[in-house]
């Protein structure tokens, strides 16, 4: 059994969160988590950054106005080909 | 639109995207075009505008990427992923537009980037700026999107690249690989020092914002 620290846990969020890591490091990072507040508030707001990260994706950018000046750029462009 | 047309029309929006470019390829019609444009406007405009963070350079990268499509779509190789391509297009268009702009900055390296001290521990550094619990998150939605998009906004161009990539497009490591021509382990060691420098970063812009 060895010492985990914040590091650890720090350095293995992406394994830890993504399952990739061993059924013992897993263990031993929970171990810690569990009594340490601050690795706590890190892993919850780590994945909750992850959600509304993935929540940009949704985000609309080419509105009416951008289309409009699209489709006015296209078709001059394409029909001087 | 007749009906032959609607038909048409409703069956490229259920092509993949290997299948309609294909298509499009062979058949130069209009119609096809038109579902690259609708399917790829947005992601092109994303992309472009997390890259350049000006709006007005990210509708002229849109229209220079489509015009790009439509011009020089054949050299596209279909046994590769079009979406591959199609960001790999993306990306040259806005390196090339900074550097003409001359706004290409210098890369920071956050490799060393952490948040722990020299001891392994955060310290009470992450406690004292606590927003897991903020009702503001629930409330204002919005407002919080806009402090990740911020949050992403400070981060090194070549970190940023990669959180896009990853974590907004949700592209695989593996084609962010082949995009950027960087190895899996470099996709993989930028995203983890681009997400730890996020979480700091919204942590301290939530702090900004309860005052």
């Amino acid at each position: 059994m060895t010492t985990v620290m914040c590091k650890d846990v720090v350095e293995k969020i992406i394994g830890y969160i993504e399952a990739g890591l061993d059924h013992q490091t897993v263990e031993e990072l929970e171990n810690h988590i569990n009594s340490c507040p601050e690795c706590k508030e890190f892993v919850l707001t780590y994945k909750m950054m992850l959600d509304l990260t993935g929540k940009l994706r949704e985000k609309k950018f080419v509105t009416p106005e951008i289309r409009n000046r699209l489709k006015v750029c296209l078709k001059s462009s394409l029909m001087r080909k | 639109m007749d009906s032959l047309k609607f038909e048409y029309k409703y069956r490229a929006t259920s092509l993949t995207d290997e299948e309609l470019v294909e298509l499009y390829v062979s058949t130069t019609d209009e119609l096809l075009f038109e579902e690259i444009v609708n399917r790829y406007s947005n992601c092109i405009y994303g992309t472009a505008i997390r890259i350049t963070r000006n709006h007005h350079d990210s509708e002229e990268i849109l229209q220079e990427v489509l015009l790009l499509i439509a011009k020089k779509i054949d050299t596209f190789r279909s046994d590769a992923k079009f979406s591959t391509w199609l960001y790999r297009v993306t990306l040259n268009t806005c390196y090339g537009r900074l550097r003409s702009e001359s706004k290409h900055s210098k890369d920071i390296s956050l490799d060393d980037y952490a948040p722990y001290d020299s001891y392994g521990s955060l310290g009470g550094k992450v406690k004292s700026k606590e927003w897991s619990n903020n009702p503001y998150l629930i409330l204002y939605k919005k407002e919080a999107l806009e402090i990740i998009e911020k949050a992403i906004a400070d981060l090194p161009e070549k970190y940023r690249v990669v959180l896009h990539l990853s974590d907004i497009e949700q592209l695989p490591q593996d084609e962010i690989s082949s995009i950027l021509g960087i190895s899996v382990g470099a996709v993989k060691s930028r995203l983890h020092r681009a997400r730890l420098f996020v979480r700091d970063k919204i942590s301290d812009y939530f702090q900004e914002w309860r005052k």
